[in-house]
């Protein structure tokens, strides 16, 4: 364990309206089946999807790009379910020492509609940065931009 | 997608700078240790020790046959980190997106089973 950070620096929120009863995408979350459906972005569809909805039942996920390839699963918990209201999970890459975050999403149900929020608690500002796209601000300094930057226009080094 | 332990890696190794005064270098083409250490003005044990951090991070790699053994920049895993840095809001609101136009087709069915 690294030094205490405080909460709200390793929090991220993203909320979502919906013209949808809380119900419903609350199932939409809960089964397999469902989640197949809409999880990730178009053309990264879940390959592996294996889910125990239950508090204390785990889930895992791989999702397979466009070149086919199936990537690193990743996984966790169901920390507390409430059905209808509540999801808490926490997720890690399926790897050795992989950091894991916590995701809260919940649903509030207006006259028919929706408002979700899913908020993620990452477990260092490293594993934040790494997610958000601050990292290069994190400890890295400006060459790496343009190491970046160069790196990008590079072709790949020829071997040999 | 680098799994998270390799970005770790990556990451770790590019926090130093002179680690990234040597990936620089290796942009203009591969070079021996002994290239390395003159114009750093380390130690050679020294840069030994960070070229091993940049190749357990897959950012360099070694000739194997030649005498001197170059070191060479491996562009993949920086170019790789760097287009996935960023990504969780994107994901997430492509995936909320899909979910939006999903549960349609859900209520659709709902309302198919004869409750509107």
């Amino acid at each position: 364990m690294g030094k205490i950070e405080p909460a709200e620096d390793l929090s991220f929120v993203i909320t979502r309206h919906f013209d949808a009863p809380a119900r419903l995408l609350f199932e939409a979350w809960s089964r397999p089946e469902h989640l197949r459906r809409w999880f990730g972005p178009v053309g990264w569809p879940l390959t592996l999807c294996e889910v125990d909805f239950r508090v204390g039942g785990r889930f895992r996920f791989a999702m397979t790009g466009p070149d086919g390839r199936q990537n690193t699963p990743f996984g966790g918990e169901y920390l507390e379910i409430t059905p209808g209201r509540r999801i808490v999970y926490d997720n890690g890459f399926d790897a050795p020492g992989a950091e894991k975050m916590i995701v809260t999403v919940s649903f509030e149900e207006t006259s028919g509609r929706t408002l979700l929020t899913m908020h993620t608690l990452f477990a260092s500002k490293a594993m934040k940065a790494m997610h958000l796209g601050a990292g290069f601000e994190w400890g890295v300094g400006s060459g790496l931009d343009q190491l970046a930057e160069m790196v990008a226009g590079m072709e790949q080094p020829t071997v040999g | 997608m680098l799994e998270a332990g390799h970005l770790d890696r990556v990451f770790g190794a590019l926090a130093d700078p002179t680690r990234r005064a040597i990936l620089a270098r290796l942009a203009e083409g591969e070079a021996t240790v002994n290239e390395l250490v003159a114009p750093f003005g380390l130690s050679q044990p020294t840069i030994s020790k960070h070229l091993k951090v940049l190749q357990g991070a897959g950012l360099v790699s070694r000739g194997r046959a030649a005498q001197f053994r170059p070191v060479r920049l491996e562009a993949a895993p920086l170019a790789e980190a760097a287009g996935w840095i960023g990504n969780y809001r994107g994901f997430w609101e492509a995936g909320l997106e899909r979910l939006e136009a999903y549960v349609e087709e859900l209520k659709g069915k709902e309302s198919g089973h004869g409750e509107d």
